[in-house]
């Protein structure tokens, strides 16, 4: 061959054409017994390295494929397992639930708590049981663990839960041995203190140990006896004087549930509900 | 012209090949992707007569068949007629236009799967006129495409024009 030429369709050209076209046809016509063998021959030589690059490619794009399915595996995996704690605390909490459930028989509304997305009052949260339910201003409401709040108002589907921190919370209580009488209220209105409890009118004379496991003693009639309320931590530095003030370390912290039960009058009307949450309380 | 020129133009038309098997598969899909290695032929049939033409697309072509045994000869058929027809194509228009090139590349390519089409016997019918005038005339249209862009850029190093006169 030569550059710069300029002369086409030669004699020549023509002849070359023509042979390919029948060598074509040829191709064509052969049986598969010749095919494949001609293809396999040309597959393993001259096509050899181009398939090999092919087949790399391709190696290469699905690894890539597997790499990121696989790394959004993972991270699927990772934020399951973030939420595995919460899962767990929630199923252990769901089944104190159905124990206290068991034992309660009847009397109590289940509900579960409407906690808000947004930023809201912390002392009161909404649960979803209402008028409908059977649910009336002043029920108590527990966990398995004792005491969240009393409901402070009540709508068709839906009541508001003061809990034990709210400044307005009063409940009369008693040591667990019933050696001690006296009101418990929200330790301050205001910082740390707040999700703290108190022990008021503690008369001087008695002394409380620390650890003593603090119930309701029914006083009053609004929350049933035998709630546990907290246990005690210390005597309070406030002593005013002939009473003794004690900080109770709460039973429940209404931030971590997320389902209760609101226990309505006719379960009231059983008496003494400390053996119920026995199990869930702490010993002195 | 530089000896050195030829060189460069079989090295273009090597990338084309290894382009077709390696960054093609990555190109969508495998319907409509740019065929490099039919532009390759084309870029060299028309710098070349119409006989080393249809010798250079029957050569490639029988190497396609032997990747697709099923239709054996009939990509041999269809790349000789395209290299034939090219090559006297560029010979009747004779300019080195960027838009009779790319022509030239739609066109080759479009008659190529015509006649792969036809003479495999695969497809009839409404399967047929889809291939035809979808999926073929889309990938005629990116290979033309691909060409173009592959003379821009390198349109240099392909002009040279090899004849047996």
């Amino acid at each position: 061959m030569t550059i710069e030429a300029e002369r086409y369709g030669s004699r020549a050209d023509t002849l070359v054409f023509l042979g390919c076209l029948a060598l074509s046809v040829t191709a064509m016509s052969v049986p598969d017994s010749w095919r494949r063998p001609f293809s396999q021959a040309l597959r393993q030589t001259v096509l050899a390295p181009l398939l090999t690059l092919q087949e790399e490619t391709q190696t290469l794009k699905s690894s890539k494929a597997h790499v990121e399915a696989v790394t959004a595996q993972r991270d699927s995996a990772m934020l399951a397992a973030t939420f595995l704690p919460e899962l767990r605390s929630e199923n252990a909490r769901l089944r104190g639930l159905l124990g206290l459930g068991t034992r309660l028989e009847t009397g109590y509304v289940p509900a579960e708590v409407l906690h808000e997305s947004v930023p809201t009052d912390p002392l009161t949260f909404l649960v979803s049981a209402g008028r409908r339910d059977g649910v009336k201003v002043l029920d108590a409401v527990v966990s398995p663990e004792g005491l969240v709040g009393v409901v402070s108002a009540v709508d068709e589907k839906t009541s508001v839960v003061a809990t034990w921190a709210h400044p307005e919370f009063r409940a009369a209580a008693m040591a667990v041995d019933g050696s001690v009488y006296g009101i418990v209220a929200p330790h301050g209105a205001e910082g740390p203190g707040i999700w703290l409890l108190e022990l008021q009118g503690v008369p001087y004379r008695s002394v409380v140990p620390e650890s003593t496991l603090i119930v309701s003693s029914g006083l009053g009639g609004v929350i049933p006896r035998g709630i546990p309320l907290g246990t005690v931590m210390g005597q309070g530095v406030d002593n005013e004087h002939w009473e003794r003030t004690y900080l109770i370390r709460p039973a429940v912290h209404p931030a971590s549930v997320t389902h209760v039960m609101i226990i309505t009058g006719a379960t009231a009307g059983r008496g003494n509900l400390r053996d119920l949450f026995q199990a869930e309380a702490k010993s002195p | 012209m530089r000896r050195t020129d030829k060189y460069r133009f079989w090295f273009v038309l090597a990338g084309l090949v290894l382009l077709h098997f390696s960054v093609r598969t990555k190109l969508g899909d495998e319907r409509i992707a740019p065929d490099f290695l039919l532009l390759a032929v084309l870029m060299y049939t028309i710098r070349a007569a119409p006989g080393p033409s249809s010798a250079a697309g029957f050569l490639v072509g029988i190497i396609r068949d032997a990747m697709s045994p099923a239709s054996f000869g009939a990509n041999a058929l269809a790349h000789t007629l395209v290299g034939y027809l090219s090559s006297w194509a560029k010979a009747v228009f004779f300019a080195e236009n960027l838009f009779v090139n790319g022509c030239i590349f739609f066109g080759g390519t479009w008659i190529r799967n015509l006649i792969v089409a036809l003479a495999s016997g695969e497809l009839k019918g409404a399967p047929l006129a889809w291939q035809l005038l979808g999926w073929s005339t889309l990938q005629s249209v990116l290979t033309a495409l691909a060409g173009v862009l592959v003379l821009l850029v390198l349109g240099r190093w392909l002009s040279v024009r090899f004849t047996d006169a």
